[in-house]
Parts: structure tokens; C-alpha cells; sequence
């Protein structure tokens, strides 16, 4: 151990002062820089601390260095304020992980890409179409047996299942709406048009929530898919007068009108009433 | 443990074979370094159980990233610079300060004390003691403790305009004892 060119070294008196916290500041101030410098008062200073308290430190630290480490996610949600368990919980939703992601970047990109291949407005209706649905997917998943890797971790969570769902559903809703906000920005300037998905994102969202109140999430999602893909082609096609759906021109789906948005927000409130009342069936399920 | 202290190795030998995995060189540094940094961050936060936690999560830092030690100057004041901040990244994940301006720090000191200082430290010591604690908490936690003005403010629970404010106060003070 070096010790640097220094004949100074505490009394005995003083670091057991130190230690018993019975020391004025300039002192302590001295000696903790002295300490950094000196190995041999550091050596003095030891026994002051229980050794107990020591070996409780060092197996701790080896029962850490043994545990299995929080992921590249999960230490990130921790740095970012987030509490350990809910961070872990976050980090093990399936849709959250990148290979999802990845998914749902690519399915944008396509959207995108067939945008700049058609003309008019029409050219976005694969995107408007697409972008909404995949947060529904990606909670659904976020839900299912089978897809879900910690489902049966997430049903013995101490927390209410319903918590869980809500701080997942929020974390899939947040980062897909990101990414295709993100995607968005990619889309030919055609005015407010390309930002028509985001009402309905939520609105589809919140709905299938509202659904998987009365039956399985993946039905339920499949019923929210269904009608709004049904509904917005088909009106598309009427509008038409034939089943030409994807015919250069203008949208004409109601739900990329102002009235329409406004209407889904509505939607959106009364799916959010039906979720808060009828939540504790998210809790049924444990039982069975 | 005292066959870890034992350990013919260097504090900078012992990171090296930390690099290579050797867990025995985690050992003796543990042994070497918990006992003062343990005592040395009790100072700065009266929750033992925090200060258990954050010596642990430094060691674990230790082991985790030898390479983050640059080969130059103390191992132990490596160690203090991960230390510090693990404890100032506490108190900002527990969302409430936590260094309450330590009691035992605030106590004046007797009038022989003050002589002895004065022979020891010269009137520095003794100007250092007669701060007022919240300027003395600045102090330490910018000067001594090598904290940018930013993690200070964390660590007390003050806005980082009230550390730059604080330390300009305390800087003439300190000054004025050295002339």
C-alpha cells in the first residue's frame, strides 16, 4: 500500500472521536481527507465499525453479485424514478420489448412507404387504419396467457391486477403512439390529416378495454379491429358508390372529420366509465 | 476478515485482478474500504439502512466497472466519488432531502477545543467551525466532497441557486481567515 510522503497520522483518540460522530467540523473535515491519502489510518479507523455489520455488507454484496441483473429496461425505468417492482413489471410486458417494437416500426413503414406511392389522401388510409390498432394489439398481448410470459407472475403481483393493467396499458399506449408519431413525421404534408390517428388510438384503446370487461381481451380487440377497419373502408367504399375503396382522392370517413374526432372522444369518455365501474372484473380472473 | 487485510496486494493491483474477475480482490477491497466510507457516509445520512445500502451499491459499482478507475490517485478516493453520488442518487429516488445539517456537525466547539484549533489548523479550522451549518454543508458538499453544484443541491434538498448563493457567502468568510 503506498503511502504518500506524509508523517502525519491520527491519534487513536481522534478517529475513535470520528467515528462516535463526537468531532467538531474542521477536524472532521482534516481527517476525512487525510483518510482518502492514508491506508495506514484507514487500517486504525477499521474496528471502530462492528464487525457484524461488515460481514452483513459483504454477503449482501455477494447475494447481489449472485442475483440475476435487472435488465438494460428495467435499470432505466429505475434511473428514471420509476419503483423497482413496477419497473420490473414494465420491463417484462412482452410488447414493450424491442422485438415488438421492432414490429411495429416496420408495419408503420410500410404505411409510409404506400403513402408516398399513392396520391391524395387516400394514400394515408393505410396508416390512419394501422396506427390506431396497434396499441390495441399491443395491450391485448400485454394480457393474454400464452403471450404474455409473466402472466402468471402478473396474476400473484401484489398489487390489483387492475393497477398493473393500467400502468401497462399506459406504457404500450405511450411508447407505440411515440414511435408512430414518430412515423408520422415521415408521411407526405397533407395538413392536420396525417395527425387524424391519434383521437382514435385512444378511443380503440380505451373501447377494447372497456370490452375485455365483458369478454377475453384477444376477442375483445379483435371485435375493436373489426369494426374499425370495417367501418372505415366501408365507408370509404359508400362514399365511392362501389367497392373501390382505395381510389385516389379525398378521405370521407367520418372519423377523420371534426365531428367525427369529437364523437370518438366521447366514445372515449364513456369506454373510460365503463372500464373505472366494471374494473374489479380484471381482478375475477385471478381466482379462476 | 483479517486474513483479507493480510492481502500483499495494492489497492491498484487488487482493481486490476478485479478486471479479470477475481472476486477475493473484491474481498479485500471490501474490507479495506468499507469500514471508512461506511463511517464517512453515516456522516452524511443519519438512515443506517440507506448507508448500508449505498456502500453495497458501491462495491457493486466497483466490481462492475474496474476500467472506470483511471489508474491515477487513491483507490479510496475512486471509491469516494462513487459513493457520494450513489448517496446523492438515494435521497433523489427517495424524493425528499435527507441530510438534515447533521446535529453532531453543529455543536460549537469548547473553549480549549478552539485553542487547539487554532495551534492545529490555524484560524481556518476554527472559521471553517464558525460558518453557519447551512453554509458549512455547502462547503463540504462542494469542496470536500468534490460534489458539482448540482448534486450538492440534491444531497441537501436545496435549490442549486441556493448552493452558488451559500458558497459565495461562505467563500469570504474563509477568506478572511487565511489573510
Amino acid at each position: 500500500m503506498s503511502d504518500p510522503a506524509t508523517t502525519w497520522h491520527a491519534e487513536p483518540d481522534l478517529l475513535d472521536r470520528y467515528a462516535r460522530g463526537d468531532i467538531d467540523h474542521a477536524r472532521a473535515c482534516s481527517l476525512e481527507a487525510h483518510l482518502l491519502e492514508c491506508a495506514r489510518c484507514r487500517l486504525a479507523l477499521a474496528p471502530a465499525v462492528d464487525t457484524g455489520r461488515l460481514e452483513d455488507s459483504w454477503d449482501g454484496l455477494v447475494a447481489a453479485l449472485d442475483a440475476p441483473r435487472p435488465g438494460r429496461m428495467e435499470r432505466l425505468l429505475v434511473r428514471l424514478g420509476v419503483r423497482e417492482h413496477t419497473a420490473r413489471l414494465l420491463a417484462a410486458t412482452p410488447t414493450l420489448r424491442l422485438s415488438w417494437l421492432a414490429g411495429v416500426v416496420l408495419a408503420l413503414g410500410f404505411a409510409v412507404a404506400a403513402a408516398h406511392g399513392g396520391r391524395g389522401e387516400r394514400s394515408l388510409l393505410l396508416f390512419l387504419l394501422l396506427a390506431p390498432l396497434l396499441p390495441v394489439a399491443g395491450v391485448a398481448a400485454s394480457f393474454t396467457r400464452g403471450v404474455d410470459p409473466t402472466y402468471d407472475v402478473a396474476l400473484a403481483a401484489p398489487m390489483p391486477a387492475f393497477h398493473l393493467l393500467l400502468i401497462r396499458s399506459t406504457a404500450v399506449l405511450g411508447t407505440t403512439m411515440v414511435v408512430a408519431a414518430v412515423a408520422a413525421l415521415g408521411l407526405p404534408d397533407l395538413g392536420w390529416i396525417v395527425a387524424a390517428w391519434l383521437v382514435p388510438a385512444v378511443a380503440l384503446t380505451v373501447v377494447s378495454l372497456a370490452l375485455a370487461t365483458f369478454q377475453a381481451p384477444v376477442t375483445a380487440a379483435a371485435t375493436v379491429a373489426a369494426v374499425w377497419v370495417g367501418g372505415v373502408l366501408g365507408s370509404e367504399a359508400l362514399s365511392d358508390g362501389g367497392l373501390r375503396a382505395f381510389r385516389p382522392g379525398p378521405i370521407s370517413s367520418a372519423a377523420f372529420t371534426a365531428g367525427g374526432q369529437l364523437a370518438l372522444v366521447a366514445v372515449t369518455i364513456l369506454a373510460l366509465l365503463v372500464v373505472t365501474s366494471r374494473h374489479d372484473r380484471f381482478e375475477i380472473e385471478r381466482t379462476v | 476478515m483479517a486474513e483479507t487485510l493480510d492481502d500483499p496486494r495494492s489497492d491498484q493491483q487488487l482493481v486490476e485482478a478485479m478486471a479479470g474477475g477475481d472476486r477475493s480482490a473484491l474481498r479485500s477491497l471490501h474490507s479495506r474500504h468499507a469500514p471508512w466510507l461506511l463511517l464517512r457516509l453515516s456522516r452524511r445520512c443519519a438512515d443506517p439502512a440507506i448507508v448500508e445500502e449505498v456502500v453495497q451499491d458501491t462495491f457493486l459499482a466497483v466490481w462492475r466497472k474496474p476500467a472506470a478507475y483511471k489508474g491515477s490517485g487513491p483507490v479510496a478516493a475512486w471509491i469516494w466519488g462513487i459513493g457520494i453520488r450513489r448517496l446523492v442518487d438515494q435521497f433523489r429516488r427517495q424524493r425528499r432531502p435527507m441530510v438534515e445539517v447533521a446535529e453532531g456537525m453543529a455543536t460549537t466547539p469548547s473553549a480549549e477545543e478552539q485553542l487547539l484549533l487554532g495551534v492545529e489548523h490555524g484560524d481556518l479550522g476554527a472559521a471553517l467551525n464558525r460558518l453557519s451549518p447551512e453554509l458549512r454543508a455547502v462547503v463540504q458538499a462542494t469542496v470536500l466532497d468534490g460534489l458539482t453544484t448540482r448534486e450538492a443541491a440534491r444531497l441537501l434538498g436545496i435549490p442549486a441557486g441556493t448552493v452558488k448563493t451559500r458558497m459565495m457567502r461562505a467563500k469570504p468568510q474563509l477568506r478572511e481567515a487565511l489573510l
